[in-house]
């Protein structure tokens, strides 16, 4: 083992890479395979009146459809549970699934679909976070109180608290208030979502899935199918990119509904247009920062609100929101934190993770903060930030007592990389003692 | 499932033919790189493809004053040919930055007009050049200007049995530039762009014509915005003035790659280089 | 009604029935079952699908099938020379110039076409020629190493 750190090694399965050889989840096909596309809500927000898809399935090169009463558990998947397979009632974004068709081949399927007969009263959405908390605002949760996650019954906010923040505030010499706002974004990886399924020759339901977490899938997926794990082999390995977006379900439960439906293999592939559309994404963030500081340049107090929009469903948002939260402050030592955070739903595509969980949304805002303090009081930026750099020992917002840090050792190699000659006091400086 | 029809004629009088035959049902394919991505998508489902990559248009050649280009000529031929690159330009110019290598082997000038994609790169440095479009038909051919060539977003003067047969450059007499905008340096679509032909005497303009694509449902001549300079000494502040005019009368979309307000200002910008470039003016 | 498409394939000569619309991309993996050449987008836009259509880099999801007939189309799978990699083959290996490895192959034959007409590009001349293969791992400076590996030892 030790005869490779430290070395450059070629990847152990990089030659299939460079040959073509190497197999893709789209590059699996079976004989006699069917394709699945998928009926989506065509508005934002409304309430189906009737779905007649007779003549989808009478279609010549059909070989049915696939709708919620074909799903043999519960019509239901996701880190939260919230998720739905298909819509049959109530879509909440527009491109959500609400049924499927399964052809010989996908321009049938797209030429069945376009007979679908789906009566739909389109109701008002909300797309907007601080549109969605007002009171009057339409609910994108059918039979709930507000647009809101709730971490415990009652409590929609998600707090961390470090020191007195009060405190913090009246030590400080100065305050400096910003309001950041980030949008969506999507992972776009160069393999657009793609799952084939078939029953395999003992019985088993078989999924080849470019899934990002393998083991937490089968969990979602045993439910909805309504198998143990032990009748399903769920084969991952390879995957064209994922930044994230493949740590969520978006093809393998339909596909293997489709296989065990119609007992052939089953391929499910996303468009690049619908992986755009429809897919999960990083969700948009609005931070409101207000930092207290010292007129040395030491952080003192950090009151930190977070809105997360988390679209139509709750995806990872919860988790984003909270790890955010406990680096919303930064690599930096500071002994008051406030942190109050919500989740938000909205009738968009639904929000979950991507590189980095959300860490990243708040450093841009804190390091925005960061620049503006060091401006103010005519401060090198460096010296700010190694003035307030962790050491070890020192604890952050959650708790956590830092140990190993290096912020500022990672600072003075970005600086010689930059071609930056800072000044003799920083570099004397290190992470493990102020 | 209905067939999609295939022809791939290696003769034009056979092709003019299943155009008068087929009419609207009969869809022109050269490169096929506006084309195709349609048909992959679903948007659109032809009753017919009628090749015309065999047809031997992919030609460049200088006749009676005029550059002549084979409507199937690829965009990587133009961007490479000297004749091209020494008396249009622009044209040159503007098919090097059409597209990334792979999409310019295939891409065809003739494609690029009959598109009539209001940010047509190559389609826009033809119109500065008051490049002439040879029609053809059962029914004979027939020579449009190109600035009466394009009717709306996608829309042409061209009759469903009508071929893009070829173009016609008369070679221009002074500096043809292209300039554009893009969301990235390469291989990308304009979020403007512009073409310009300036004839100078020293300092002063003698003959202008100013393209601009991308600001409005079809690319624009701007012809006030000539008025204005003809004739005039050019310098920096009249390039500024004139520029401004040829935005005032656009009419940009927002969409995914840029919004209307965006698209004036990045228009104007691209009209101020162009015009100083063509001219020689520094700063 | 179906069509049938003959041309030359990695130098061996094929045949296969194709209706009109379908691409050349569709063909290669799902009707010949060459899946090395890989589907990102459908639209020209990401270059995960290049392959050499008489030795000039192309877009095989833009390309209508039935329009190769005759010509010759080289794929990622007739690089390898004998049992040989492919000089550049053997450069992105050893560089990491593939990550996930989705974008590779269409990287591979745009690579391969640039070489073939200029055997030693400047650095510059690399980066244009391969603005039409995207990749979202962020393999672009490890590519162009590798490239130019190739290129210094021609």
């Amino acid at each position: 083992m030790t005869e490779y750190v430290g070395q450059s090694m070629p990847r152990y399965n990089g030659i299939g890479q460079v040959t073509g050889t190497a197999r893709y989840v789209d590059d699996i096909q079976f004989p006699g395979m069917l394709y699945v596309k998928v009926l989506r809500s065509p508005v934002h927000k409304g309430t189906i009146r009737n779905l007649d898809l007779s003549a989808v399935a009478k279609t010549t090169g059909v070989a049915g459809v696939l709708t919620a009463d074909d799903i043999p558990g519960q019509n239901a998947y996701g880190f939260y549970g919230d998720s739905q397979v298909f819509n049959p009632k109530q879509p909440r974004f527009k491109g959500e699934p609400i049924a499927a068709v399964v052809a010989v081949d996908e321009d049938t399927a797209m030429e069945a679909l376009a007979k679908a007969k789906l009566d739909i009263e389109e109701q008002t959405p909300v797309f907007d976070m601080f549109e969605a908390l007002k009171p009057n605002a339409p609910l994108v949760r059918p039979g709930t109180a507000n647009n809101l996650f709730e971490y415990a019954p009652g409590k929609t906010t998600f707090v961390i608290k470090l020191g007195d923040i009060e405190k913090g505030f009246q030590e400080a010499d100065h305050v400096i208030e910003g309001t950041y706002k980030e949008g969506m974004q999507d992972h776009c990886p160069m393999e657009p979502h793609v799952s084939v399924a078939r029953i395999d020759d003992a019985d088993r339901l078989e999924i080849y899935t470019h899934s990002q977490c393998l083991n937490v899938h089968l969990g979602f997926l045993c439910p909805v199918f309504n198998l143990p794990q032990s009748k399903i082999n769920y084969i991952g390995g390879r995957c064209g990119g994922g930044f994230g977006g493949k740590n969520d379900i978006h093809c393998d439960h339909i596909a293997g509904l489709a296989a065990l439906k119609f007992r052939k293999p089953v391929k499910f592939r996303f468009t690049r247009k619908e992986d755009l559309a429809y897919s999960t994404k990083r969700g948009p963030w609005v931070f409101e920062y207000k930092t207290g500081f010292k007129s040395d340049g030491r952080i003192v107090a950090s009151h930190i609100r977070e809105f997360h929009d988390s679209g139509a469903y709750t995806g990872l948002s919860p988790y984003c929101i909270e790890k955010c939260g406990m680096f919303a402050s930064g690599p930096y030592a500071v002994p008051n934190i406030l942190v109050e955070a919500q989740v938000i739903y909205t009738n968009k595509p639904v929000s979950s993770s991507m590189r980095g969980f959300a860490v990243l949304n708040g450093q841009v805002a804190m390091e925005t903060q960061m620049s503006r303090i060091a401006e103010q009081l005519g401060l090198d930026p460096w010296e700010l930030r190694f003035i307030n750099a962790w050491r070890d020992g020192d604890m952050g917002a959650s708790r956590y007592v830092v140990q190993g840090a290096g912020a500022i050792e990672a600072m003075r190699k970005c600086a010689e990389l930059a071609g930056i000659q800072l000044p003799a006091k920083l570099m004397e400086m290190n992470s493990r003692r102020r | 499932m209905k067939d999609v029809g295939y022809f791939a004629p290696s003769e034009i009088g056979e092709t003019l033919k299943l155009l008068a035959d087929y009419g609207a049902q009969a869809t022109v394919l050269a490169g096929g790189t506006d084309l195709v991505p349609k048909i992959n998508c679903y948007e659109l489902k032809p009753e017919n493809l009628l090749y015309i990559g065999r047809l031997g248009l992919d030609y460049i050649k200088e006749k009676d004053g005029k550059l002549v280009l084979g409507a199937a000529t690829s965009t990587a031929q133009i961007a490479a040919n000297e004749l091209v690159q020494k008396k249009a330009t622009a044209l040159a110019q503007a098919a090097y930055r059409s597209g990334g290598a792979a999409t310019k082997t295939i891409a065809t000038v003739g494609g690029n007009v009959a598109n009539a994609s209001p940010g047509a790169d190559l389609a826009c440095a033809l119109l500065a050049m008051d490049a002439e479009i040879a029609l053809a038909s059962v029914r004979g051919t027939r020579s449009v200007a190109i600035k009466d060539f394009f009717t709306g977003r996608g829309e042409t003067v061209r009759r469903p049995d009508e071929l893009l047969l070829e173009i016609h450059i008369p070679i221009p007499k002074g500096k043809t530039v292209f300039w554009k905008l893009g969301r990235r340096k390469a291989k990308t679509l304009s979020v403007a762009n512009t073409s310009v032909h300036l004839l100078m005497d020293g300092k002063k303009c003698v003959e202008a014509r100013i393209a601009l694509g991308a600001m409005a449902p079809t690319l624009l001549r701007c012809t006030q915005a000539e008025a204005l300079i003809k004739g005039q000494t050019l310098d920096i502040t009249a390039a500024e003035e004139c520029a401004a005019r040829a935005v005032a009368d656009s009419a940009p979309i927002d969409d995914q790659r840029a919004s209307a307000w965006y698209r004036k200002k990045a228009g104007q910008a691209l009209v101020v280089c162009a015009l100083a470039q063509a001219a020689d003016i520094n700063n | 009604m179906k069509h049938v498409l003959s041309f030359t394939l990695n130098g061996a000569p094929v045949d296969a029935l194709v209706q009109a619309t379908d691409t050349l991309l569709d063909v290669l993996r799902e009707k010949i079952g060459l899946t090395g050449t890989k589907r990102g987008c459908d639209t020209g836009n990401c270059g995960a699908c290049t392959v050499l259509i008489d030795n000039e880099p192309v877009n095989a999801c833009l390309t209508i099938a039935l329009t190769v007939t005759g010509k010759t189309v080289t794929t990622v799978e007739g690089l390898v020379e004998g049992s040989e990699l492919h000089p550049l083959q053997k450069a992105f290996h050893e560089h990491g110039a593939s990550q996930c490895g989705f974008c590779t192959s269409g990287m591979l034959m745009a690579a391969k076409a640039l070489l073939d007409k200029h055997p030693q590009p400047s650095r510059s001349a690399i980066v244009e020629f391969m603005s039409g293969n995207l990749c979202r791992c962020g393999t672009y400076l490890e590519v162009i190493e590798a490239i130019q590996a190739v290129a210094g030892g021609k």
